[in-house]
């Protein structure tokens, strides 16, 4: 048993850093896909329909070729590689922080739909409520949003999560592989089956497994106790 | 709130530390086809260069090619042919002169039965449902099996059969899980223990052009000392003699065959 | 000091327009069919409807105008809509504290204890909000936009989604609560009792614009009023009411005249322990009213009122609206056939005697 857990250095860096990429992108794709979110609920014109669309782009588009895009973009001769060196800074290409980027892009929908959903379904009369009581709008979107929407957000920071863990091909392509930097558990376990070394593949594959679904299974099952209450309060 | 602010602190911290190779390294981008055979040269390198330390980057040559015009950190580009080096140097033209270092050899291998009883025109029967190659645009192994395939007038005929790997190496994945039930890839991946179980058949060096390969020091790894004594050893006797008995044609042996058949 | 409307809005295919004033004590009803804009117009005092072109200025301070908008939240409204909208992720206590907290302490007219009192809230503080019925919820709302100590009170058909039963129970804490927080309240109904329980003015609305706020007593004035579409006419007369004995009649008293009432069982529920009463209003339907030229002793009707005929007026059906001046000057209509009037020889000025069948104690 201790032996199949005999990971090598490679390994735990590999670990260490999907864990990494995973938990930044999850935190910084809910700060920015919740405002978008609330937006998007609350709005009806054709530029909504537009940005909505945008939003959803990344689940189309095959992942290499987003990475390829990305990599022209991000890198040394893209408009914002560019851009970043005229700043005095690295262009994001084959970087940690530019698969995190790469990340916050093709998880965004993941993040927005969800929460897009929750915010709709919440209408506008608790908010019209809780002005009338007084509260200011950061205060509603604390006091009654969250906790209304909690289901989700939940669904929305899980589904982020998982979904960065497992993504290969837009990482492969922008990152590199790059050990310690780029080199994310799915681009690990890809390079093993590549060298034919299918009993490390198998190690790491169902370490992956497992954990995301220990993870999915704490998160639902709580979720599942808040969602009934919230059922019985909203339908009588 | 503040525990979560603390949290959200460390992570952007450990954003911003990352840690690229440390001096005393190089890392070296190579064609998906060198694998094992270049962990080998690698660790026969840092025996001999103590303190020196090699990072190897796998995948296809198509891929890595486009990486390294993106500006990837690589300090040395083995390829798997000779093309794609050249247009890195042109393109960037602080890049060293493209040095031919071995030459590939193409293999039809199958996991169920012995190859060489296959052959070419075993190919076109009903029991040979799926034939493995890399993809011809982005793998030079799979452009010189295109090339063979049509030499020996079977092309067209085995289209609807064919399924291509993104690199060799995923090619001879598809060929060892038996979904592809023949395979035509490197002799120097048909050559590792995992694939011993059937011996491979040689395929004819003048079906196709020439599997030259050569490498480059990138123009970011011309600072880097442990790139240049890399590059050097590569070319030394005891690697070209790692890579030859992996397979390769030595770059001595490359050099040994007329100009008319290299001109091909 | 008043609440200063005014509004000209285009939204599809309707339109709200119009400029008013409503008095900033008591309430004063909204009265008008559905689709009339009345909502509208409340949402649009409150700061719910950005879009429309409106003023409103509230105790000479600016609400809304062309270059300002308010929003709600800085309003001291309170708001309390037809379905109750309870936070359902708060027990009802915390939907009641939710107002209470956000209130700074300087501005907290009233007391958590009184307005718990004042609704009956006590015994339904540790449920959850799905526990409640109908009329509770309402209760809880209305004591939730209390707890601010609301400078207005925006009322939006409130009872018109509960049932008969319900609406009959919430009415007296209603009643009570504009009676005794002395708030200024806005009522959207449609609703006739309500009007005649509630109500101090009237605005009566219709498409899109409001006729000028009257006062209840003056609105029933009018034979044709709006009010009298459903019942027919009505009068409601103001004054004092003293409990007699146990069987729940009383004695309805003005400065000049008095009649014997029975009072509802959920009225004496809400005000045991008390025997008399300010400020309530007896309800008269002039169906339940007739005329006689003498003093009748041996009759069964009971009350009999000395009043004098100030207005006549015939109906299409073959009645006539007879409105009466009673001694102190209150006005009561009665509806009798345009034969018996003539029989009886009725015309402007003449004193008669005003026998009223059946009365009802609103509140």
């Amino acid at each position: 048993m201790s032996d199949f857990f005999a990971f090598t250095p490679a390994d735990w860096q590999a670990i260490w850093l999907t864990l990494k990429l995973c938990f930044i992108t999850t935190l910084l794709l809910m700060l920015l896909a919740t405002p978008l979110a609330w937006w998007l609920a609350r709005g009806g014109s054709w530029f909504h329909t537009v940005v909505q669309s945008l939003v959803a782009l990344p689940l189309v588009l095959p992942p290499t070729v987003l990475g390829f895009y990305l990599l022209i973009l991000l890198g040394p001769q893209g408009w914002i590689g560019q851009t970043l060196e005229s700043m005095g800074l690295n262009h994001l290409a084959f970087s940690f922080n530019g698969i995190v980027v790469a990340s916050l892009i093709y998880s965004l929908p993941f993040a927005v739909q969800p929460l897009q959903d929750a915010f709709g379904r919440l209408g506008h009369r608790p908010l019209e409520v809780a002005a009338s009581l007084g509260a200011s709008p950061m205060d509603r979107l604390l006091t009654v949003v969250f906790p209304l929407c909690r289901g989700g957000l939940v669904t929305a920071a899980t589904l982020s999560f998982a979904h960065t863990m497992g993504e290969f091909g837009v990482i492969l392509m922008l990152g590199g592989s790059i050990p310690g930097e780029t080199r994310v558990l799915s681009v690990m376990i890809y390079d093993y089956a590549e060298a034919l070394d299918f009993q490390n593949a198998h190690r790491l594959s169902l370490l992956m497994l497992v954990f995301s679904f220990l993870i999915l299974v704490a998160v639902y099952g709580r979720q599942r106790r808040f969602s009934l209450f919230a059922q019985r309060n909203v339908n009588s | 709130m503040c525990q979560l602010r603390t949290l959200i602190g460390i992570l952007l911290a450990q954003v911003f530390c990352f840690s690229f190779a440390s001096a005393g390294d190089a890392t070296v981008a190579a064609a998906s086809s060198l694998r094992p055979t270049l962990d080998r040269l690698v660790e026969a390198f840092e025996q001999s260069h103590p303190g020196d330390h090699v990072i190897l980057v796998y995948g296809s040559s198509g891929r890595l090619t486009t990486q390294i015009l993106h500006g990837a950190p690589f300090d040395v580009f083995m390829a798997a042919n000779t093309e794609f080096p050249e247009q890195i140097a042109e393109s960037q033209p602080e890049t060293s002169v493209p040095r031919l270092y071995a030459a590939g050899q193409l293999v039809m291998w199958s996991a169920s039965r012995d190859a060489r009883e296959i052959g070419w025109q075993g190919l076109l029967k009903p029991e040979v449902r799926r034939i493995a190659i890399a993809q011809p645009d982005v793998a030079p192994y799979g452009q010189r099996a295109r090339e063979a395939l049509i030499h020996y007038g079977i092309w067209d005929q085995v289209q609807d059969k064919l399924v291509y790997g993104e690199s060799v190496s995923q090619t001879a994945r598809m060929a060892l899980s038996g979904a592809a039930d023949v395979a035509l890839l490197a002799a120097s991946l048909a050559n590792q223990e995992a694939m011993q179980q059937q011996p491979y058949m040689r395929v004819d060096a003048t079906s196709h052009l020439p599997l030259n390969q050569s490498m480059v020091v990138t123009a970011r790894g011309q600072s880097n000392p442990v790139a240049a004594a890399f590059s050097q050893f590569v070319m030394s006797s005891q690697a070209q003699s790692i890579l030859s008995s992996a397979g390769f044609l030595s770059a001595r042996q490359v050099g040994q065959q007329t100009p008319a058949e290299l001109a091909e | 000091m008043s609440l200063n409307v005014s509004v000209n809005w285009q939204r599809d295919a309707f339109c709200l327009q119009l400029a008013q004033s409503f008095p900033s004590k008591g309430v004063t009803a909204l009265y008008g069919p559905s689709g009339c804009g009345k909502t509208s117009l409340l949402r649009i005092v409150a700061g719910l409807e950005r879009g429309a072109m409106s003023n409103v200025s509230f105790n000479g301070v600016d609400w809304q105008n062309e270059s300002l908008c308010v929003p709600l939240e800085k309003r001291r409204i309170g708001l309390v809509f037809q379905e109750a909208s309870l936070l359902p992720h708060l027990d009802v206590r915390a939907n009641l504290e939710y107002g209470w907290r956000r209130t700074k302490p300087a501005q907290r007219r009233l007391a958590p204890e009184e307005i718990y009192r004042m609704l009956a809230l006590e015994s339904l503080l540790q449920h959850r909000t799905d526990q409640l019925s109908g009329g509770q919820r309402q209760r809880v709302a209305l004591g939730r936009a209390l707890m601010t100590s609301p400078d207005l009170l925006l009322l939006d058909e409130p009872l018109a989604a509960l049932d008969a039963v319900a609406k009959r129970q919430i009415l007296p804490y209603l009643a009570r609560v504009v009676r005794d927080t002395e708030t200024p309240t806005l009522l959207v109904t449609h609703s006739t009792d309500e009007v005649l329980r509630l109500a101090d003015h009237i605005g009566f609305m219709e498409n899109g614009s409001v006729a000028p706020v009257v006062r209840l007593a003056e609105a029933l004035q009018d034979p044709s009023s709006p009010l009298f579409a459903d019942e027919g006419a009505v009068s409601v007369l103001q004054g004092q009411f003293v409990i007699e004995g146990n069987g729940g009649w009383g004695m309805f008293s003005t400065t000049s005249y008095h009649l014997h009432v029975r009072s509802s069982p959920e009225y004496m529920s809400l005000h045991s322990g008390s025997t008399a009463f300010q400020n309530h209003r007896l309800q008269i339907y002039a169906r339940d009213v007739s005329i006689a030229l003498t003093d009748p002793t041996q009759i069964s009707i009971q009350n009999h009122l000395a009043a004098k005929i100030s207005g006549l007026t015939e109906k299409d059906d073959g009645l006539v609206l007879v409105r009466l001046t009673l001694a102190d000057g209150q006005l009561l209509m009665a509806e009798l056939t345009s034969a018996s009037v003539s029989r009886l020889g009725l015309i402007l000025g003449m004193p008669v005697w005003a026998l009223v069948k059946s009365a009802a104690l609103l509140q």
